[in-house]
């Protein structure tokens, strides 16, 4: 299985602003002076020690991940991400139809948005089946796409197939399960198998109750997964302040991923007022976190940025 | 998790003993409620004995003295808590928006103020 993260942010699409780019020049320049810098030659090697939040970004498009197992190929929300991986696909297909699976979380904006920009729906020989938990999921995105919103009505191509929420379906030899989680207005979590390996995508989710009895179901869900997409919008302060708001921390995560025996987790659903600095700050101290509660072995974990991928 | 308690001036001081994690949260949480319920508004976490504090045992603090801060002018603190217990107060962030003391009296001493 091949899983690329294409859209990481939560809420709303947060583009770079310009006094960011600038930090991240300035920075760059100041670790090249003090790294002695004098050559063109010497450039290459110095931009991969520069700290991670100074040479990349985590990127600003809304949720959306592409998985590939075997001949199937799915994509885990359709957040603003979906934009450039639909123009990904159309390279690849080299002119012959796309068949994909998009599974939803839920129909919040950062989830769904992208699919007006989906080009492969725009081709009626191309197969795009939508699946979501969530009630009338067909009428929700024809009606994204209402002329008072948008100028185009949901194409014909997007056939909705109507989960329940507790569902154990396949697509191609893909094995699907899926699990509702807590946030207003529900989402729910997918759990993927192909060939003995396993993705669980659970986005967006707030625990509020964190004793073993009520995180069990989830924990159980997550249960040896050899990877897990997890909502990590807040930290922990920020997750009781903001009570109900339907988000997670990487403490927590990290707490469910060792509980679960998971063998990797990704934090994902950046908050947009989080800019890079920040997020590799949280991150670190994740790391902290981790060290000191599985000093041998525990989970592997990693922050989302757009390009991020795995093969397992 | 055994939990003691004493109270002096007002104060509730609170002693756990044992791991404060996801098998706990729940009877240290409902000790607490049950004391606000008994009209206490102030509480001195001791945690001298606490060996080790995971996400559920930070939220049910961050929540309670949330609640505290809230609905009756209360508060919560933390007091003596073990080298490793403190780091993940810090790391956390939530050495930000609670007190944390040296040791018991001086946290105590910290609401007469
Ligand atoms: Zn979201
Ligand atoms: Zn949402």
């Amino acid at each position: 299985m091949n899983i690329c993260f294409w859209g990481v942010r939560g809420s709303i699409g947060t583009a770079l602003k310009n006094s960011e780019v600038e930090l991240k020049i300035e920075e760059a320049l100041r670790l090249g002076v003090k790294a002695g810098l004098r050559e063109d030659s010497q450039v290459s090697a110095f931009m991969q020690e520069l700290p991670w939040y100074v040479r990349q970004t985590a990127g600003g498009d809304t949720a959306c991940v592409e998985i590939t197992a075997g001949d199937e190929r799915l994509i885990m929300d359709a957040g603003s991400g979906i934009r450039p991986l639909g123009l990904k696909l159309i390279q690849d297909s080299g002119g012959n139809p796309i068949k994909v699976a998009i599974l939803l979380s839920h129909t919040h904006w950062d989830h769904i948005c992208g699919i007006p920009f989906f080009v492969p729906g725009f081709n009626p020989r191309n197969t795009i089946t939508v699946y979501g938990a969530h009630s009338n999921l067909e009428e929700r995105l024809r009606d994204q796409q209402d002329s008072r919103f948008f100028p185009v009505p949901l194409p014909s191509t997007f056939k909705v197939v109507q989960l329940s929420g507790n569902d154990h379906f396949t697509v191609g030899d893909v094995e699907i399960e899926t699990i509702p989680l807590k946030h207003p207005g529900d989402s729910f979590g997918y759990r993927l198998t192909h060939n003995g390996k396993t993705v669980v995508y659970a986005t967006d989710s707030e625990y509020k109750d964190l004793s073993t009895e009520a995180l069990k179901p989830f924990v159980d869900f997550f249960q040896s997964a050899d990877l897990v997409i997890y909502d990590a919008q807040y930290t922990m302060v920020e997750n009781v302040e903001k009570e109900n708001w339907g988000h997670s921390n990487m403490f927590t995560g990290i707490d469910m991923a060792i509980e679960a025996g998971v063998k990797r987790m990704v934090f994902t659903h950046h908050d947009p007022v989080c800019d890079d600095k920040r997020l590799g700050d949280f991150f670190q101290k994740a790391e902290e976190y981790l060290r000191m509660y599985a000093p041998s072995g525990g989970p592997l974990i990693y922050l989302a940025y757009e390009g991020l991928g795995f093969t397992l | 998790m055994k939990i003691t308690e004493n109270v002096q001036n007002n104060v509730s001081r609170i002693f756990l003993d044992g791991r404060f994690d996801a098998n706990t949260c729940g009877e240290v949480e409902q000790f607490i409620r049950k004391r606000i319920d008994d009209g206490m508004h102030y509480f001195v976490l001791d945690m001298e004995n606490v060996s080790f504090i995971a996400s559920a045992g930070l939220r049910v603090v961050l929540v309670i003295a949330k609640e505290l801060r809230n609905t009756s002018r209360g508060d919560l603190c933390i007091a003596s808590p073990q080298p490793n217990v403190r780091k993940v107060f810090e790391i956390s962030g939530i050495d930000n928006v609670l007190q944390i003391h040296e040791d018991v009296e001086r946290a105590a001493k910290g609401f007469l103020q």
